[in-house]
């Protein structure tokens, strides 16, 4: 148990650290990147980790007869918590969000103290000792708080009020609900029930359990299968498309969706907000192949009214592409990023 | 006072003769290892790695790269012919961004990732900016960007070999003992007096700029190529996401980089006067107003964007000096541009890839500081075969699959020459448009929503378009051409500065339905598009930024002073209340 706990403690050390240095900016908030498209897992797996090494901390400290008061260990633990969303990640998250889950790491923090009546009354008291102020020590703090405080509240909201010039905050939908079909180079198609003409077995037919074998693996580097090579002169049917819709996707797409289809192409460092990054399960891997047939055919400009502002510059592929194109690049995508299109069931 | 002199008169003693031993050492060292340029020392070549990397190299090869650099490695894969730099020819196993000395073989070893002591790694790892490579760490883990350098030094590079002793060398430069020297003043002065001297400002230019010289050079496959721009750091091939990296700098100057007309200095310079050189290139890179170094954005690695352009106000009329003290305290904007690859013809390759931006504003009008890199003037010559008006002008867009002589690398300085140009484009009632206020980005949305076009043209012409669609022609307006300035047009060694004023609108004479009206304290999108005539950009194959908000700074208002003040006295009464009802409820008293 002791050396369990010590264990904790000394992730807890080695974890606080790492966060000093990143909120100083000794080291750059990168040094452990954040894995594509498992950011969110990550933090959670970071945050329980640092859970962990806090409760090895205390219960070393209190071993040592040092204890914290739960009333610190309470303001401590937020305020770390705030310090992680704000220098851990990146791209940083707007304060507004922020604000959101620090609300809710606020109201995660006085359940815990509160769990029970005596932690509870621990909590409070070091708030009454200082408003009734019965030694001299808390009249000092007293005062030094009556002061502070309106102090800080001018200052903040003088703060607030200067003329900023920020830029606004734009709210968008990301995925706007698609029609109920499209018309594109003269032909119309429904999404609910179009199929991808490539996605088929080497005898031709529209299989989508034998495609979905062949996609490049959910693992780290997302490689193709062993035996599965779209470039095996011998590749046929769903592969062959596959490196097909690739080559495609790497004369035209590549330039703003980048090499590895995570939205950092060429030119995407001019565009705001940057291209979709189709490594993310937040993008394709959310959508039907239907939608991304939209999507690619229409454009930015073929975005509906709820989608505004139109900031996207996503060209409107039928300008450039045929239907075939688009759809040997839709099947490139998915197979690319290991990823399966949703269905409609 | 006579102890103290002593002390000193020692250490003057101590310290020249450290001096002189320290000079003796030096020269016994390069007079030990003659034939090996200063800085440099030999080195192994690395065994060769195992079969089994070499196969599951293979297999990244083929799931990440073959897609530019082509089936056999030799940079000819689907995405190459409209690409520039064109992706590397892995055949002849010349690779740019080296540790070893001139004609050398790169580092790398297939078992050891160490920073600094595996050059193709580190390409890989952390990419070619300004080129369509990527950094792939974070993407591939360390093994198999180790695995996929194995599969192509073995089977990509065909007319050397990284493992056969009887024709490779190694000559490593021994960057990780070689302290840089601090960038003090006089090592910059003498850096700068360096690049005269040793021809540098002959390709890279006067300011460094990379406008010397830039049609002449070709690379080793016969492309153009163009010399580095000292200003943009971030831009370096080398800069291995660290572009403010004096060591980067120092590194690409004692072993040149393979394959193009950049030789090593290795020979011809030493030490010291290399790091003078490293230090002054590096000074000239972009910094902010306090002459720190630019934040890098690691998403993109290009300086960070903030996208809000503040607008000034002076009293009186605009200065035309861009050395004025008003222009010096308004803050300049990075303005990234793309190129414009959304409608045809796309620009893939576009040469101007930012613009740096300053705003002034009076009562009557705004005006806009254009700064931008462009390594050409170019001013076409005679009548172009176009209405200026006109937006759907016979342009060709790069064909996909031309293969190497119909390339777009093939292309470059090859184009037919048109007017370098820049334009800015404000919606027209913007402040009816539902928020946030935008309308479609490429000239405008339609006959509703459409935008307000200012366009200066390297032939000193300024116009200003209404614009109703991306392929809707432009329509002219005449009478308002008369309120545009030109306050400024010069091309300077490799530089347009260009000082635009245009009236604010908000006035009765203004046409509500063609005018962009600029109100103080508002948020005003605003797009740039840029051309470079010697890149062939016409019509729409230019380069574009994002949407940007010019924002006219306002004075600051009364209630700003009030509210605070107010506020903190509620707080003051809070406290009081709070306090009162403790000691009452104490003293067992209700309220």
């Amino acid at each position: 148990m002791k050396a369990l706990m010590s264990l904790g403690a000394l992730v807890g050390v080695v974890g606080l650290l790492l966060l000093a240095g990143m909120v100083f900016d000794i080291i750059p908030s990168t040094t452990i990147r954040l894995v594509e498209g498992y950011m969110p897992m990550q933090m959670l797996f970071e945050v329980g980790c640092f859970v962990l090494g806090f409760t090895g901390l205390s219960y070393m400290l209190n071993a040592m007869g040092m204890g914290i008061p739960r009333f610190w260990q309470g303001i401590g633990f937020w305020v770390f918590f705030l310090l992680y969303i704000k220098y851990r990640i990146y791209p940083p998250i707007p304060f507004s969000v922020r604000a959101m889950y620090g609300t809710v790491a606020l109201v995660a923090v006085l359940m815990w103290l509160s769990s029970n009546e005596e932690d509870w009354k621990k909590f409070k008291q070091p708030i009454l000792n200082v408003l009734d102020a019965q030694t001299g020590f808390n009249k000092f703090l007293r005062y030094v708080y009556l002061v502070a405080l309106p102090i800080l509240t001018w200052g903040f909201s003088y703060n607030a009020m200067m003329p900023k010039s920020e830029e606004p905050i734009e709210l968008r939908t990301v995925h706007p609900a698609p029609p109920a079909s499209t018309k594109v180079h003269g032909k119309t198609y429904v999404l609910q029930t179009a199929l991808n003409p490539y996605r088929v077995n080497p005898e031709g037919k529209y299989d989508q359990e034998y495609t979905n074998s062949l996609i490049v693996e959910q693992s780290m580097g997302r490689l193709m299968k062993p035996n599965a090579n779209p470039w095996d002169e011998k590749a046929e049917g769903y592969l062959k498309y596959v490196r097909e819709g690739g080559e495609i996707f790497f004369q035209n797409c590549h330039f703003c969706h980048g090499d590895n289809l995570n939205g950092r192409g060429l030119h995407a460092f001019a565009f705001n907000p940057i291209p979709a990054n189709f490594t993310d399960p937040g993008t394709i891997a959310q959508l039907q192949e239907t939608f991304i047939f939209w999507r690619v055919a229409k454009g930015g400009m073929g975005l509906p009214n709820e989608g505004f502002p139109w900031a996207s510059v996503m060209p409107p592929w039928e300008q450039h592409l045929t239907v075939d194109e688009m759809w040997k690049v839709i099947l490139f995508e998915y197979w690319h990023t290991g990823y399966y299109p949703r269905t409609w069931d | 006072m006579q102890k103290s002199g002593t002390q000193v008169a020692s250490l003057v003693v101590s310290s020249t003769v450290g001096a002189i031993l320290m000079i003796a050492s030096g020269t016994a060292m390069v007079f030990a290892q003659s034939g090996i340029p200063e800085g440099f020392k030999k080195g192994e070549l690395a065994p060769p790695p195992s079969p089994e990397m070499v196969e599951a190299g293979k297999r990244v090869y083929f799931t990440k790269c073959v897609w530019c650099h082509g089936v056999d490695g030799a940079g000819d894969g689907p995405g190459a012919d409209r690409l520039w730099p064109r992706p590397r020819n892995f055949n002849q196993g010349t690779f740019k961004i080296r540790h070893t000395a001139s004609g050398e073989l790169p580092l790398f070893d297939a078992k050891k990732p160490i920073p600094g002591q595996n050059d193709l790694f580190d390409t890989v790892t952390h990419g070619l900016p300004g080129s369509a490579m990527p950094p792939w760490e974070g993407i591939l883990t360390e093994e198999q960007r180790l695995q996929v350098l194995a599969f192509v030094t073995t089977q990509l590079v065909k007319d050397r070999s990284f493992t056969d002793k009887q024709s490779e060398t190694q000559t490593i430069l021994n960057l990780a003992e070689l302290k840089p020297k601090p960038a003090t003043e006089e090592s910059i002065k003498r850096g700068a007096e360096l690049v005269v001297e040793k021809k540098c400002i002959e390709c890279h230019g006067v300011e460094g700029r990379g406008d010397g010289n830039a049609f002449n050079l070709k690379d080793d496959w016969g492309f153009s190529i163009q010399p580095a721009n000292w200003h943009k750091c971030w831009n370096f091939r080398g800069s291995r996401q660290d572009p403010y990296n004096v060591a980067n700098i120092f590194r690409t100057f004692s072993t040149g980089i393979n394959g193009t007309p950049m030789p090593s200095f290795a020979d011809s310079t030493t030490i010291d006067e290399r790091w003078d050189i490293a230090n002054f290139v590096n000074s000239l890179c972009e910094r902010d107003a306090n002459g720190k170094p630019l934040p890098i954005d690691p998403l993109t690695d290009k300086p960070k964007i903030d996208f809000v352009i503040p607008s000034n106000p002076v009293e009186g009329e605009i200065p035309a000096d861009i050395e004025h003290e008003a222009w010096k305290n308004t803050p300049r904007r990075y303005v990234a541009m793309g190129g414009q690859i959304t409608h045809k013809p796309r620009n893939f390759v576009n040469r101007i890839d930012d613009i740096w931006v300053r705003s002034l504003y009076n009562e009557k009008s705004i005006a806009y500081l254009l700064e931008w890199d462009d390594r050409t003037k170019s001013v076409a010559e005679g009548k172009l075969p176009w209405a200026p008006t006109e937006v759907n002008i016979d342009i060709e867009e790069q064909p996909p699959v031309t293969g190497e002589e119909g390339s777009i690398a093939a292309k470059q300085n090859h184009y037919p020459v048109y007017n370098d140009a820049i334009a800015i484009e404000t919606p027209v009632k913007w402040q009816e448009l539902p928020a946030p206020i935008k309308p479609r980005y490429l000239f405008g949305t339609n006959e509703q929503f459409p935008v307000d076009i200012v366009k200066w043209e390297a032939d000193g012409s300024i116009r200003a378009f209404k614009g109703t669609g991306w392929d809707k022609d432009f329509e002219e307006r005449d009478s308002y051409e008369e309120h545009l300035k030109v306050l400024k047009s010069e091309w300077k060694n490799g530089r347009w500065y260009v000082l635009i004023e245009r009236p604010l609108g908000n006035k009765k004479e203004q046409d509500y339905d063609e005018d962009t009206f600029f109100e103080v304290g508002k948020y005003i999108p605003t797009v740039f598009f840029a051309w470079d005539g010697h890149n062939g950009d016409a019509g729409r194959k230019m380069a574009v930024s994002a949407f940007y908000y010019t924002f006219m700074n306002p004075p600051i208002p009364q209630e700003t002073y009030i509210y605070p003040v107010l506020i903190a006295f509620g707080v003051v009464f809070l406290e009081g209340w709070v306090l009162t009802r403790r000691a009452n409820k104490k003293k067992g008293k209700t309220l």
